[in-house]
């Protein structure tokens, strides 16, 4: 792989996230049109695309996303409105972004397929209409702020004013930037007092390029806006501009004052101290620095820099570096990012969970050959290990909310199709769980969320009939529960109509017409493969393959889906998902001679089997636990039936709990904690219920992991 | 490791070796019959190790095994191929596979009485199997191989070890209401 295709994978990442981030920007500008920060946003996105696509040659992209661009320049500096057509427009402008993306790596170098072009030429056609009265509107607001400069001039005072010089690279007009539009921005944040030009650098004749900037900008601006905002203005430009803002020489005493008040565990370095106070920005700090780092002379002071470059008045930083000769230094913690290639972090599980294990098989060794000395340094040695293990599965921890935020596209546009009004709700996003399973995660959800808008939620005119409010909803929540992720999907639509999917599964052979069944059984029949009760497939759902799909592939993950309804009034969709698919902290049993596994999270105690105490009811398998009836399994007798057991001495109960069902499993003897690695058994096992996996021991031997629910399930049942 | 894997080079010098027409077997002992599979299926052949018994499974199914840290099933061939249950002795070996399913491959092992060794069997020594006469499944029969005079059975590795088949089975097991004796 060269440098080039490298960076086009990095570009490929980066312009998802950017249209990703567009896409909820957008979303999310639907309820607050105002939200300057925000359409900043998804300005950025396409300014970045653009920018990135014109280095690859992507020529179709930079010549779309122009257009866009200019339309969302107009919107931030407030010259056209923002409105729920124009949202829906930048949202299919958006869509032919990534799917021109996805042609031009397809395809690089060729024209536009047809369609795509003609329905690029559509949107474009779409954005502009309006961009004529628009324009209008923006010159007359211009002419109304020139104006009032003028009005104002008389009493303006230079010396109050921030002093921003700009200077633009040559190829400023080729990257994209367009030095009006920024001062044109500057303008809603305060007033240009004066603008000077200087043209000194156009060259003359022949050695005038058109293409080439040539300008330099001195602007003397009144604003209340400090200095980050006022660079911020210009974060766009930064790669193709000089930019020095110096703040008004009134200021200075104030920041005097505060740099006398910061408080001293706060300072750590000049720069930091001066951009925390205001007087500078991080990007001055950082030119500076570079400065620094690169001139010839050795080490020149910070302060000297920052004054020759003009941004900051030498009576500061005197009194800046005063202040931080008072107290010691500090190193800052910055957050950084490091982008990993997962299938890196994937092999560093995979080890982690072979160090567990010999981990596991040198404790044996120890204890067996009876070291003591040896005994305290594998005590540090495992300890060690397991925080390994757990700092090693947090890398792979990402919250569901992004998940979660991509279905507020889908509900919009599906509810648009069907004509219903839907709100989706979020909450719990910040809830955390591994990244495989929440890649996996996401097309059953999807999956769920189009059934609940498609049959779930009534139209409007059904609702206001059925004496609801008019906009439906649906909710989806997450959160931890006992060593689990929990994912609900609550609507408040039509509900299920047991009669009728009882009905269908009869017809369809699924159970027999006199099986006696509870709701909620009932219910869960949805997921069994063929059954609809939808009579017409629409376009997104109602073929009867999806449900059973998605329960396999929670299953897959070693997850459940419960799904509870009340007629007329909404249903609720239960996930249950392990929080990772690779190690877990095991309890381990043994009964009949073999060692089992139970996830440590689900036990909840353990005790002595007291039969005769207990009041056990051996026809019913409950046991009176401290007053509560519990059910019971016994391990052994379930695992080999038609075996005769004897009586045996000392048998132990442990309870185990799943959401809100517990159980008592009788093992034969308790093992004590055990760090799992989560083998797959394979395919000839995933028929057997009760076994959900297997792990290696450090002795080499295998145990099995045991499937609590599903055990759970049989004992409820029987 | 005391395992006696078969090196991979050697197999691949002796392929070469061997002329085009005639396909290498590995032969061995089940039940007190001689069979053979074609060595291109075999991965290893790996010593006994503690087999961990997986409940409400087909008696065929032995276990699984640890296989340098993987999870391996086993299956014992005697049984699997309608005699009894092999009685693990000295000389018992794990013959180890992979057989595909669903584009996915899986390593399986075959639990066998006795390793014997490998054959060059010429392709005019193979014949068709027969339609009867064998107490062994049809459908599990690839060949019949001549060895000077006697006939070894081929096995169809694909058909007797079929994933799809095992996990079926298994799961007919599994359903039989398992009374309750509590």
């Amino acid at each position: 792989m060269n440098d080039l295709d490298a960076a086009l994978i990095t570009f490929t990442q980066e312009a998802q996230e950017l249209l990703d981030e567009m896409e909820s920007s957008l979303l999310v500008l639907e309820d607050t049109p105002d939200d300057a920060e925000v359409i900043n946003c998804v300005f950025r996105a396409m300014h970045t695309i653009k920018g990135s696509s014109g280095l690859f040659g992507f020529n179709h992209i930079v010549s779309f996303t122009h257009q866009a661009e200019t339309v969302l320049d107009q919107v931030r500096d407030g010259s056209r409105q923002i409105d729920a057509q124009l949202i829906s427009v930048l949202l299919d402008c958006r869509d032919h972004t990534a799917r021109l993306l996805a042609y031009s790596l397809e395809y690089p170098d060729q024209p536009l397929e047809e369609e795509l072009q003609r329905n690029g030429e559509l949107l474009s056609e779409c954005l502009t209409p309006t961009q004529s009265s628009a324009v209008k509107g923006q010159a007359r607001t211009e002419n109304i702020e020139l104006e009032n400069t003028s009005e104002e001039k008389n009493s303006a005072d230079l010396n109050g004013n921030w002093l921003i010089t700009l200077l633009f690279k040559k190829d400023a007009f080729r990257m994209g930037v367009d030095p009006l539009s920024f001062i044109r921005y500057l303008k809603t944040l305060g007033e240009i007092r004066a603008l000077l030009l200087f043209d000194k650098a156009v060259p003359e004749g022949d050695e005038f390029d058109p293409e080439s900037c040539y300008l330099h900008y001195k602007i003397a601006f009144s604003s209340e806006a400090d200095k980050q905002q006022i660079e911020d203005v210009f974060e766009f430009a930064a790669d193709d501009c000089e930019i020095k803002i110096l703040a008004p020489s009134a200021k200075s005493v104030e920041y005097l004052a505060l740099l006398e008040d910061l408080p001293e565990d706060e300072i750590a370095r000049l720069g930091e101290m001066l951009v925390k106070v205001g007087v500078l920005t991080v990007n001055d700090v950082a030119r500076a620095l570079h400065t620094q780092g690169s001139s010839q002379e050795e080490c020149r002071p910070l302060g000297e820099i920052l004054v020759e470059q003009n941004v900051i008045q030498p009576k500061i930083i005197e009194q800046a570096i005063k202040k931080q000769q008072q107290v010691k230094q500090k190193v800052s913690s910055e957050s950084n990012y490091i982008r990993v290639d997962s299938t890196k972090l994937g092999h560093l599980i995979n080890l982690v969970g072979e160090l567990v294990i010999s981990g596991a098989a040198m404790d044996l060794m120890i204890e067996k050959s009876g070291l003591d000395e040896a005994e305290e340094v594998s005590a540090t040695m495992s300890s060690l290990v397991s925080n390994i293990r757990d700092t090693a599965l947090e890398l792979r921890m990402v919250p569901i909310g992004e998940t979660f935020s991509r279905f507020r596209r889908v509900v919009r546009d599906v509810s648009k199709e069907l004509g219903k009004n839907i709100d989706l709700e979020i909450t719990g996003g910040e809830t955390e769980l591994d990244k495989t399973v929440v890649e996996k995660i996401n097309d059953p959800l999807t999956h769920l969320i189009r059934n609940s808008l498609d049959h779930g939620i009534e139209s409007p005119e059904q609702r206001l009939a059925a004496g609801k409010s008019e906009q439906g909803s649906i909710h989806l929540n997450a959160f931890h529960d006992s060593g689990h992720i929990v994912i609900q999907i609550v609507d408040d639509g039509a509900g299920l109509n047991k009669d009728k999917i009882l009905e269908k599964a009869v017809a369809k052979g699924i159970v027999t017409e006199e099986a006696n069944l509870s709701d909620q059984e009932i219910y869960n029949l949805i997921f069994a493969a063929g059954l609809s009760t939808k009579k017409q497939a629409s376009d997104l759902s109602g073929r009867g393959v999806g449900m059973d799909v998605v329960r396999r592939n929670i299953e897959g993950l070693r997850g459940s889906v419960n799904i509870d309804s009340i007629e007329h009034q909404g249903t609720k969709i239960t996930i249950q998902l392990p929080l990772t698919l690779a190690i877990i902290d095991g309890f381990m049993v043994g009964a009949d001679g073999e060692r089992y596994i139970i996830p440590l999270s689900m036990v909840e105690e353990c005790v002595e089997m007291n039969e005769k105490e207990w009041q056990l009811d051996a026809v019913q398998n409950y046991v009176n636990l401290r007053g509560s009836a519990m059910p019971y399994l016994k391990l052994s007798e379930y695992f080999n039936p038609g075996k005769q057991f004897g009586k045996r001495s000392r048998q132990s109960l442990v309870v185990v709990r799943v959401g809100k069902e517990r159980a008592g499993f009788v093992v034969d003897e308790l093992h004590g904690e055990q760090q799992t690695v989560i083998k797959p058994l394979g395919q000839i096992f995933e028929n057997i219920e009760g076994l959900s996996g297997a792990t290696v021991l450090g002795d080499g031997n295998v145990a099995l992991i045991l499937n609590v629910k599903s055990l759970i399930n049989k004992v409820t049942v029987v | 490791m005391n395992d006696l894997s078969i090196n991979k080079d050697q197999v691949r010098s002796h392929e070469t070796a061997a002329v085009e027409q005639q396909g290498q077997y590995l032969t061995f002992l089940v039940a007190d019959e001689a069979l053979g599979i074609a060595i291109n299926d075999v991965k290893e052949i790996i010593e006994i190790t503690s087999i961990t018994r997986v409940p409400m499974t087909p008696d065929y199914i032995r276990g699984v095994i640890n296989l340098r840290g993987n999870v391996v099933p086993v299956v014992d061939l005697s049984a699997r191929l309608g005699h009894q249950v092999s009685e693990l002795s000295k000389r018992s070996c794990i013959v180890l596979v992979e057989v595909s399913c669903n584009d996915e491959k899986q390593s399986l092992g075959m639990l066998v009485d006795q390793v014997k060794e490998i054959l060059d069997i010429p392709e005019d020594h193979i014949q068709p199997a027969p339609t009867f006469g064998t107490n062994i499944r049809v459908e599990f029969i690839q060949a019949m191989g001549r060895v000077e005079d006697e006939f070894i059975i081929l096995l169809e590795i694909s058909r007797v070890l079929s994933v799809s088949e095992l996990a079926e089975l298994s799961l007919m097991t599994a359903a039989e209401p398992a009374p309750v004796l509590a």
